[in-house]
């Protein structure tokens, strides 16, 4: 019994001990299934949102300060760093009639109201036609360029139908300075005519339009340039001019103007007038400016030995046309004296001893039988004439007649002239000291040597002497070429040019400067020629660019002429 | 369920709560911070904004075209001619005098550092640990600043370092 008892008192406790820790098992087991279901659930979550993140949602945008500040259109800069085009945060003022989102009338007062408080903030708009656009209740720009202050203004007014988006723009801070070289950007986004252009896809490459694109071109030596050139085309009453700064040894285009010309911030009819350039692509019959390059290739092929041999300076008749001089130059001329008078019949003749061949080969190793090397989209293609030529055309090409070329391609010929006979492209980009262009040998070094002191005569004795800037040893050949018209030359209209270079003892810079029909007037002494239009305007502008390029006036130092001295007497050119 | 266990328990989850309570502050802050940052960031692309609408006036009111004409009216500034320019030192010394015979010695003077008697230039402090920067920047090995005349965009800014250093010299 007792045992019974025990059993009985024993037995209910036991299984309810076992029962409890069963329970207590099942609930840690669920307790554990539920955690492990939890992590899972947690790890599932983690694995979807990883897949979310690596197949639906796109690739985070880079939200940065850097991508904030890269401008949809790289920035143009001369080769100092100065900024000649870059974005510019603008504004508009549009006007949106939904604003307000009511269905309602578009503005709060009545239109007559609104654009007489805009024309108190643009006092140039038209009341009449501003008030009937309001009336209207078309979506539009009002204006396209805003002021911050103006902005302000706008929103002091409580239009909301007047917004003022925010807008990039193409900022030209030079104005119309070196408007030919930069060209303008077009309403689609890209680049026209200049270098805008020709860079149109590296301004506009993400990875690259952060940095600026440097061009050769000093914005000081462009500012003296077109200034110089404005006031000698002004006081001329020339039809157009043209100028060109080259550095002689790596064919950096310094500065290039074409006048007239166009202000890139904005493009009108009458500024689409003036888009051509005539440095590039336009070209003339350069004259008298190629008879340094007929005399060197006659030198560099042996036919002049002896620069005091005389030649006759007599009327030639050729093929029934006749090579005459402007004026009579005395019966026998010179080398020297060729090129200071500038006389055609010697030149003819020293063309013809060179031969076309020869003389043609020299022409085409200076780059005139093809378009001129730049950046520029517009380069004009000269008018050459496929050798062998005839006798008469060698001789006219001798005096520069008969072979059209830019300006482009002068300055470039001269570059060669002077720089030791390295004939180099010229560039609109900054070139790295030690990058420049390998350039291809069209002259002797001794050629050269020769044509300095030939160049620098003409400026010291012939007619570029009001170039001859003290202290710069200028030395540069005159050119006044009748224009080319359909049935021959015009013989009141002329090109004048002067091609130079600076300093003549160790020639850096080749300056040349063309004025498009230049008219006699008083402050040329009623003279059309270049020696009294072009070369004035060199003679101004040396002094000014010379000490912002580095070379500066010294009286004691120029090119030894002594040798050549005796051969001429006291000079006094013309053209 | 003992009492230690269940002391033990509550104190998890106090540790539990504090470490959600110190993260919870820890992401604020991060958060905050980071809106700092995106605030600054937002500021400083405004102020370059306004910079170079500042900078484009500038050069807009002073291009070339404007400055020539300026000069044409107002100053008349003509280009230097050779005898303005110095190119050597024995050009230089060309524009001195020989001293006469009989004339007395010239008198020598002990030279003077420049800013010698100058208070040294405050230092530089960073605005967000209160230190000074960094040594080096503000004591650079001396050398001469060259005031280029040239116009560049960096140029117009002498460097810090540079200025600095001539000060402390």
């Amino acid at each position: 019994m007792n045992a019974l008892t025990f059993d009985a008192g024993f037995a209910p406790s036991r299984i309810r001990l076992v029962d409890i820790r069963h329970r207590q098992l099942l609930i840690a087991q669920l307790r554990m299934l539920l955690l492990a279901a939890g992590f899972a659930f947690i790890a599932l979550v983690a694995l979807v949102r990883i897949a979310w993140l690596g197949v639906v949602q796109p690739a985070p945008t880079e939200h940065s300060m850097a991508q904030a500040l890269l401008p949809p259109r790289g920035e143009i800069t001369d080769r100092n760093g100065v900024p000649l085009a870059r974005a510019f945060p603008a504004y508009a003022l549009w006007y949106n009639p939904n604003a307000l989102g009511d269905g309602g009338p578009p503005l709060v007062n009545p239109p007559a109201l609104v654009a007489a408080r805009l024309k108190a903030i643009f006092p140039d708009i038209d009341l009449a036609a501003t008030t009937r656009f309001l009336a209207a209740g078309k979506p539009g720009y009002i204006r396209r360029r805003l002021l911050p202050a103006e902005v302000n203004q706008v929103n002091a007014i409580g239009e909301l139908a007047l917004e003022t988006p925010g807008e990039r723009d193409r900022q030209y801070p030079q104005g119309k300075l070196a408007a030919h070289v930069l060209g303008y950007v077009a309403s689609d986004g890209h680049g026209r005519v200049g270098m805008e252009s020709f860079l149109d896809s590296r301004l506009l490459d993400p990875a690259q339009r952060g940095k600026p694109v440097p061009l050769s071109i000093d914005v000081r030596v462009q500012g003296a340039l077109e200034d110089e050139l404005a006031s000698g085309m002004r006081a001329v009453n020339a039809a157009g001019a043209a100028g060109i700064v080259l550095d002689v040894d790596s064919g950096e285009v310094m500065a290039l103007a074409s006048l007239p010309s166009f202000d890139p911030n904005k493009i009108d009819a009458e500024g689409q007038k003036h888009m051509f350039n005539r440095v590039t692509n336009e070209v003339y019959e350069l004259g008298s400016t190629f008879k340094p390059l007929t005399v060197a290739a006659a030198i560099d092929a042996g036919v002049v030995t002896d620069l005091g041999k005389r030649y006759s300076a007599a009327p030639l008749h050729i093929d029934g046309f006749t090579i005459h001089d402007d004026e009579n130059l005395g019966p026998t001329l010179n080398v020297p004296e060729t090129l200071i008078h500038s006389s055609n019949i010697v030149s003819a003749q020293i063309a013809d001893q060179l031969g076309g061949d020869r003389l043609s080969r020299a022409l085409a190793d200076l780059g005139m039988n093809e378009r001129p090397y730049i950046e520029l989209p517009a380069r004009g293609f000269p008018i050459w004439h496929k050798p062998p030529w005839p006798r008469l055309r060698t001789m006219t090409v001798g005096f520069g007649h008969g072979v059209a070329v830019t300006p482009l391609h002068l300055a470039t010929a001269y570059a060669a002239l002077v720089n030791g006979g390295i004939w180099r492209p010229a560039t609109l980009l900054k070139v790295k000291p030690g990058d420049e262009a390998r350039g291809r040998r069209v002259f002797k070094e001794s050629t050269s040597a020769r044509m300095k002191q030939l160049l620098r005569m003409i400026a010291v004795y012939g007619t570029g002497r009001k170039a001859n800037a003290p202290g710069f040893r200028v030395g540069g050949k005159t050119g006044s070429a009748e224009k080319a018209t359909a049935g021959g030359y015009n013989h009141h209209s002329v090109v004048a040019t002067f091609a130079s270079a600076f300093p003549m003892d160790d020639p850096r810079y080749v300056v040349v400067v063309m004025l498009d029909d230049p008219k006699a007037v008083a402050a040329s002494s009623y003279q059309r020629t270049a020696a009294w239009n072009a070369v004035p305007i060199v003679g101004r502008l040396i002094p000014r660019i010379g000490p912002m390029l580095g070379v500066l006036p010294d009286n004691n130092r120029d090119i030894d002429l002594s040798d050549l001295k005796p051969l001429v007497g006291d000079g006094g050119g013309n053209e | 369920m003992t009492q230690q266990s269940r002391l033990r328990r509550m104190g998890w989850i106090a540790v539990l709560a504090l470490c959600t309570v110190c993260y919870l502050g820890l992401h604020l802050k991060v958060h905050a911070v980071r809106s700092e940052v995106v605030r600054s960031e937002r500021q400083i692309i405004a102020l370059e904004d306004e910079k170079m609408l500042l900078e484009t006036e500038f050069e807009t009111r002073a291009s070339q075209e404007q400055l020539a004409s300026w000069n044409r009216v107002e100053f008349g500034y003509t280009a230097p001619t050779a005898g303005q320019f110095v190119e050597n030192e024995r050009q230089l010394a060309k524009f001195g005098t020989p001293r006469a015979a009989g004339a007395p010695e010239p008198i020598r003077v002990a030279s003077l550092a420049t800013g010698e008697d100058a208070p040294p230039f405050p230092k530089f402090v960073s605005p967000l640990t209160g230190k000074p920067v960094d040594e080096k920047l503000l004591d650079p090995a001396p050398r001469r600043v060259n005031l280029d005349a040239t116009y560049e965009r960096a140029a117009l800014r002498i460097p810090l370092a540079a200025a600095i250093g001539d000060v402390h010299e």
